[in-house]
């Protein structure tokens, strides 16, 4: 299964990026356990070594798990007859290697909702989460003994270019990125690193002013 | 605030960002459906945030001497540039290690 290879590098990765990044092991561990998000934490890292506001980390926490919410959308349908406690439960250990398998599999599903359904979901959650926990924590006890010459901590970097490549598959997201990475550039001598601000307003922006010509130019066509 | 406090309050607010994006339309999403326009910005939204993440670590701009250049950058295109060929998350991280690696080994000869 490609997504687990995944979920295993990535855990990996980020277990050693996190001690790598100055954090003592007990530290990393319990953020690998109560923040359970790659993307998100290795984000943080950089923020929290340039000792940045906790309202931006925060703010940029929520701004890299935002495509939870779209997934949370669709998700919906399949849950919306738990209760909530089950439902605050399930979506806080939702991540994407699940929603991978599970959506290409039930999505023409004629009832949303079964029994099977949400065992299967279930499954691929704890599954996700036990590998995840495992490999992460085997990255911070081997973190531990790599030398900082490596700079592993780079390797963390690489696997955010490699969630983002296969999503980058259209112009306006192209547009969008480009817009975002200049503004990143030009915006590094701004304090508190609010040139992350400033890239994701820039970003958004041009995607949907690029989504909306890339519309426009089909119509005329 | 000591360093202990800021990185445990560091954790906790994420773990709060994790519980608010996953669950909330799971357990709120009744009350809220979401307009084609707010998709849309939600779905640029991410990336760019990765994008803001990346590029200093790229293209780093220091404070007196203004933008430089760093190994690191080649590294990540070289990376990419196998990722395109193929299509492997593993192979781009590897290639790209392997290619920050060569490239100070070399600089040092």
């Amino acid at each position: 299964m490609p997504g687990l290879v995944a979920l295993i590098v990535w855990g990996l990765v980020t277990g050693v990026a996190m001690v790598k990044s100055d954090l003592s092991a007990q530290s990393a561990a319990l953020m690998s356990l109560l923040v359970y998000a790659g993307s998100a934490q290795l984000t943080a890292l950089p923020l929290i070594a340039a000792g940045a506001p906790l309202w931006l980390i925060f703010a940029a926490g929520l701004i890299v798990n935002l495509r939870f919410v779209i997934f949370g959308a669709a998700l919906h349908p399949y849950f919306k007859t738990m209760s909530w406690p089950k439902r605050l439960l399930m979506g806080y250990l939702s991540v994407d290697v699940a929603l991978v398998v599970f959506m290409p599999r039930f999505n023409d599903a004629p009832v949303k909702g079964t029994v099977e359904q949400h065992w299967f979901y279930l499954g691929a959650i704890l599954t996700s989460w036990f590998v995840w926990q495992l490999t992460s924590l085997t990255g911070i006890v081997l973190g531990a003994f790599v030398p900082a010459s490596w700079s592993l901590e780079f390797a963390a970097i690489l696997a955010l270019i490699a969630i983002m490549m296969p999503l980058v598959n259209n112009r306006p997201i192209l547009v969008s990125i480009l817009t975002a990475g200049l503004v990143a550039w030009i915006a590094q001598p701004l304090p508190l690193r609010l040139g992350l601000i400033a890239a994701v307003v820039a970003g958004s922006i041009s995607g949907i002013w690029a989504e909306t010509v890339n519309r426009n130019r089909r119509k005329v066509r | 605030m000591s360093a202990d406090l800021y990185l445990y309050a560091a954790i906790f607010l994420l773990a709060l960002c994790s519980v608010i994006c996953r669950a909330g339309y799971l357990v709120f999403g009744h009350l809220m459906p979401l307009s084609d326009r707010v998709r849309s910005a939600l779905r640029y939204a991410p990336l760019a945030a990765l994008t803001a993440i990346i590029v200093p670590e790229l293209l780093p701009w220091h404070a007196q001497y203004g933008p430089l250049l760093d190994f690191k950058l080649a590294a990540a295109i070289v990376a990419i540039w196998v990722f395109r060929f193929t299509r492997s998350a593993l192979l781009l991280i590897v290639s790209g290690m392997l290619a920050l690696w060569l490239l100070r080994w070399v600089s040092m000869l």
